[in-house]
Parts: C-alpha cells; sequence; structure tokens
C-alpha cells in the first residue's frame, strides 16, 4: 500500500519545504502509521454510507442576514504585510 | 480533587456569605500560578492585570447582592486555541507566535456573561496534535504529580493548571482524547461533551468533524456547571446542535464493560481501576456486564486518516499572507513553503503529510473514503450497544503517565496512548474520566464513562455517583500549600 508514498511529491503538495534529514524521518514515520492503518483493508464497507456530522445531522446554514462582523481594519490587524487595506504578497506570477 | 481549592459551590457559597473574596481568591490563585509555574510552565500567559480587575468588579457584585451565578468571581484558564479577545491565540506554535485574536470564542463571550475571571492561556502539544505537550513549541509543561512524567495532550497545560491549583477550573479541547487523557495523567476530571453542543466558533480548527470544548474541573459538579454555562445551540458553528437532553429509563442503570479496551495494550492498573468501580456500581445496585464493540479495534486507525485528512485542510489556512508567520522569499510560493517549513513542527508537518498523501487523486477511496465508512460502522455498534445500555465504562488510558521521551522515537507509541478515548470522539459521543486510585509509583488512575449522544447531564449524574464512592483525596506534588514538596 505504501509503495507509492513519495514523500517529495506530497510536501508539493501540502506546500512544505523539508529538508532532506526531515523528509528521512517523517518517511520512516508515516510508513509505520500507514502500515497500521492497513487493517482497515479488511473490513467489509461494501454498503456503508458516509455521514459528515458524526450524529447525521444535517448541517445549518445561518439565515443570509447582515450581521456585524470583524471590521475591515481588525480583519487585516494580523496580516505580516498590508497596504491601502490590502494583504501584500511577493509576486505570483514570473 | 485539588483539596487546596474547593469546589466551584463551595466558593460560590463563600463569597455569598461574605467569608471570600473574588478578588482574594485570584490572587491566592495566583500566588499558587507564581510558585508552580516556574516547575511546571503550564500557562503560556497569565492574565494578571485585567484577571484582577475583573474579580474586582465581581466582589461589588457579591456585596450589593447582584451576583450573576455560580461561575462568577471564579478564575478559570483557557486552552491556547481558543480565542479570547485582545491576548494571543498561539496553538503553542510557532507559525502563531504574534496572533492577537480579533474576537472572543464564543464560549469565552459566554463565559464573561457569568463573571468569572481568566487566569490566562495554556500550553498544549502544536495545534492540539499529541498526547504529552512534548509537541510544543514553547516547550513541554510537567505533570504536577511528578514533573518527570508528562502531564497528557493536548490539553495539558488545562490539566496542570487545575491538579496544581493555578486555576479553579480550565477549558480544553478534545479531537481523539485531549481533554481525558491529560485529566487523567494529572488527576482531575475531564469532560468531553457531546459533538456539537458546546460552539467551536473561536477554537482554533484541528478536525472539525472530531474537535470538542469542554472543561477540565476538580470535580465532577464544577465541570456539570461549565458545561451548563458554555453549551448551547450557535448559529455561527455550523455542526452546532439543539441539544435535547436524555435521562436513563430506570433508577437501576444497565453498564457495559468494554471488553475490547480491557486486554493486551492496557495495562493492569488501568484495568484494576474499571474492576473497582464495577463493584461500587454493583453494590450500588447496577448491573454492569462485559459487551463486545469488536470495531473497536480500528477506531485509532480511522482516526489518523480522518484526523490528519481534516487537519491538512483546516491547516492550509496558514500561508503567510492573513495571519501568522511570513518567511522572506522573492515569490509567493517559495514564501508559502518556506514559512510553512519554518512554522509548524515535526508532529504537524507529519499530520498534513498524511493527510495531503490520504485525500490525494488516487488515494481517497482507499483511504479517506474507507475511514469515513468504518466510522460510520462504529457509530452503528456504538448506538445498538446503547440499545443494551443506558452507559459504557473503560479506562480512560492504557496506563498512568509515561515519563518524557518514553513514546517520542516510534510514534504509534504515543499514539496508542489514545486507544480508549478516540471512539467516543468518532461517535460523536459524551465521555468523562474522573480520578480514582494511584498506581504504585503514585501517579493517577482513572475511570472513562461514555453515554449516547445528548445523555450529557445524566452521564455527569453517574460521574458524580462514582466520585463519592471512589472519594479520591490525593494531592499532587507540586501544588501550593500545606502538602508541597
Amino acid at each position: 500500500m505504501t509503495k507509492d508514498f513519495n514523500i517529495d511529491d506530497i510536501s508539493n503538495l501540502a506546500s512544505i519545504h523539508l529538508e532532506e534529514k526531515e523528509k528521512l524521518k517523517l518517511q520512516k514515520d508515516l510508513e509505520i502509521v500507514l502500515e497500521h492503518v492497513d487493517a482497515l483493508k479488511n473490513i467489509d464497507v461494501k454498503d456503508e454510507k458516509i455521514d459528515i456530522h458524526p450524529l447525521s445531522k444535517v448541517l445549518e446554514l445561518r439565515e443570509d442576514e447582515s450581521t456585524p462582523s470583524l471590521s475591515h481594519e481588525d480583519a487585516m490587524k494580523n496580516s505580516p504585510e498590508t497596504k491601502d487595506g490590502h494583504f501584500v504578497v511577493p509576486p505570483s506570477i514570473e | 480533587m485539588n483539596k487546596n481549592i474547593p469546589s466551584i459551590s463551595k466558593l460560590n457559597n463563600l463569597f455569598l456569605d461574605k467569608e471570600l473574596k473574588p478578588s482574594e481568591l485570584f490572587e491566592q490563585v495566583y500566588e499558587n500560578a507564581s510558585f508552580t509555574e516556574s516547575i511546571l510552565h503550564a500557562h503560556l500567559e497569565l492574565f494578571y492585570d485585567e484577571g484582577l480587575e475583573n474579580s474586582k468588579k465581581s466582589d461589588e457584585r457579591f456585596l450589593k447582592g447582584e451576583s450573576l451565578g455560580k461561575l462568577d468571581g471564579i478564575p478559570i484558564a483557557i486552552k491556547d486555541n481558543i480565542n479570547v479577545y485582545g491576548y494571543k491565540t498561539t496553538c503553542s506554535s510557532k507559525m502563531l507566535s504574534n496572533y492577537v485574536s480579533p474576537y472572543d470564542a464564543t464560549v469565552i463571550g459566554m463565559l464573561k456573561e457569568t463573571g468569572s475571571t481568566f487566569t490566562g492561556k495554556t500550553n498544549l502539544d502544536e495545534f492540539a496534535m499529541g498526547s504529552s505537550t512534548e509537541n510544543s513549541a514553547y516547550g513541554p509543561t510537567k505533570n504536577p504529580w511528578n514533573p518527570d512524567y508528562v502531564p497528557g495532550g493536548s490539553s495539558g497545560g488545562s490539566a496542570a493548571v487545575v491538579s496544581a491549583g493555578s486555576a479553579v477550573a480550565s477549558l480544553g479541547s478534545d479531537t481523539g482524547g485531549s481533554i481525558r487523557q491529560p485529566a487523567s495523567f494529572c488527576g482531575v476530571v475531564g469532560f468531553k461533551p457531546t459533538y456539537g453542543t458546546v460552539s467551536r466558533f473561536g477554537l482554533i480548527a484541528f478536525a472539525s468533524s472530531l474537535d470538542q470544548i469542554g472543561p477540565i474541573t476538580n470535580t465532577v459538579d464544577d465541570a456539570r456547571i461549565i458545561f451548563d454555562n458554555i453549551q448551547g445551540y450557535d448559529p455561527k458553528d455550523a455542526t452546532s446542535i439543539k441539544p435535547e437532553y436524555t435521562e436513563p429509563k430506570n433508577k437501576k442503570l444497565k453498564i457495559g464493560i468494554i471488553k475490547e479496551l480491557m486486554q493486551e495494550g492496557v495495562s493492569k492498573d488501568s484495568q484494576n481501576e474499571v474492576n473497582k468501580v464495577t463493584q461500587l456500581l454493583e453494590n450500588s445496585g447496577h448491573e454492569v456486564v462485559e459487551t463486545s464493540l469488536p470495531l473497536t479495534e480500528m477506531a485509532l486507525s480511522v482516526y489518523y486518516l480522518i484526523a490528519p485528512a481534516e487537519c491538512s485542510a483546516n491547516l492550509s489556512r496558514f500561508d503567510g499572507v492573513r495571519f501568522g508567520l511570513r518567511e522572506p522569499a522573492s515569490g509567493s510560493y517559495e514564501m508559502m513553503n518556506k514559512t510553512r517549513a519554518v512554522g509548524f513542527g515535526e508532529e504537524v508537518k507529519k499530520r498534513i503529510l498524511l493527510g495531503t498523501y490520504a485525500l490525494s487523486a488516487g488515494y481517497f477511496d482507499e483511504y479517506y473514503g474507507r475511514a469515513l465508512k468504518v466510522r460510520s460502522k462504529i457509530i452503528s455498534d456504538f448506538q445498538k450497544a446503547f440499545d443494551d445500555f443506558d452507559f459504557l465504562i473503560s479506562p480512560t488510558t492504557p496506563s498512568p503517565a509515561f515519563k518524557f521521551g518514553e513514546k517520542t522515537e516510534n510514534p504509534l507509541e504515543m499514539y496508542l496512548s489514545d486507544l480508549c478515548t478516540i471512539p467516543a470522539n468518532l461517535a460523536g459521543l459524551p465521555a468523562i474520566s474522573i480520578p480514582t486510585g494511584l498506581s504504585d509509583n503514585n501517579m493517577p488512575l482513572s475511570i472513562q464513562l461514555m453515554g449516547k449522544p445528548c445523555s450529557d447531564y445524566s452521564l455527569l449524574d453517574l460521574a458524580e455517583s462514582i466520585e463519592d464512592m471512589v472519594s479520591f483525596n490525593h494531592l499532587p506534588k507540586i501544588t501550593k500549600g500545606d502538602n508541597e514538596s
């Protein structure tokens, strides 16, 4: 089951840069966990349904009404860099 | 319970009878913290000034006969993954070392309405991922019973402060046992309510189909009082429910011992506590019989696919743009990669990678989809069990607290310490851990009770009757008072 596990592909998908030493440790740990969860393959789940809420409740959305919320200023306060009420990020198109 | 700190009801009576002022209690608790924190490192931040100011407002209310209720003037500690307006919420991560909460979590707003004061924010495993607080980016918390031992986790700080008397009670969060396991290791009460009964709005999400906020306290009645004040429907949390609490049909209860949690892998110490309590329950006229939930053995595997999958989605928000750490880089993608590399610790990275893999194209059905289906089967098994039984009993943990470094080499070793607590999260059940005895090396032992969804109050009633029968009155080593060592 774990033969296709490629730590480089997964760290790329997860947007986490890993050092070589870290890769070795994480690969080893993840293989231990994946081997353990392999036991689930032996459970017959053919007719089983999936519930998102453990109590099978339908998730309720709020009414579509405007209510007081965070101010624009408060929402921006924790950003590493802002300008004129916008988040500033490094260039994303080369 | 910690005999240096009376129960919430007793404290309330002392306030009402003018024998103690809330500000005097706050000062006493702060003095305890001043002594214990240098050893335990359980609080990440103390809110002395605001806490004292609020407790003085409580003084005035009691003086005028205008008390807001049982929690008025009670000092409560808050796990540092719950937002308190104007204070840092770090989740014990470098990623959020400078994050200041711009709003109150719903539970915090509700506690503020009760007049309770906050002692500060408590340590945890980074983003609540762990069972020992060894994953905190700010260093581990020590166990008040013996600082060579872990306090459990992830709410290790919240359990240690109650055990050591540097708060009367605390809030924790429980995704796979993170309230009950540390409560068990620290000899206090830990209650995970029914999923959806307590709002998670303002709790930094780890695994949304499992996360639940609940109290850690000295007594079961304290847990009931806090639960009573934080439960209820919240439109800001889409998973919130409008609970209709249930009572057992008969006074004479039928309680099932979960066979799969009383076998190899669970220490004799832990099993003996269940047997001891079983005897007491039978002496009180209740019926206790063994029952089998075979899929319980699969719960750990299910959990370690579902929780990482949900965490990989929830933690994708930490990208260095809107909040938290940002590492300098010439492009956005490089900035995110570097920020997440530096900001997250090893365990968090491990779980994000595991979850990313379980959700990736070609593996979704094999891992995440299959885990969700086995979870449904586990839920069905519990539903069937509750057709026959009012409550279920098991050890809270497979063994008492372990030493630092004992389970850090192999991830499964650490994950197995949540063996008995994970099933209640998967099925959304209310569950409580209560201390019942001490091991040969004087570390606390406990039992866990589980009930059907929305049986929270009757579960607390049963736990309280066991608490009375057991009379656990031991004190930890590290505490301020006559018994300090």
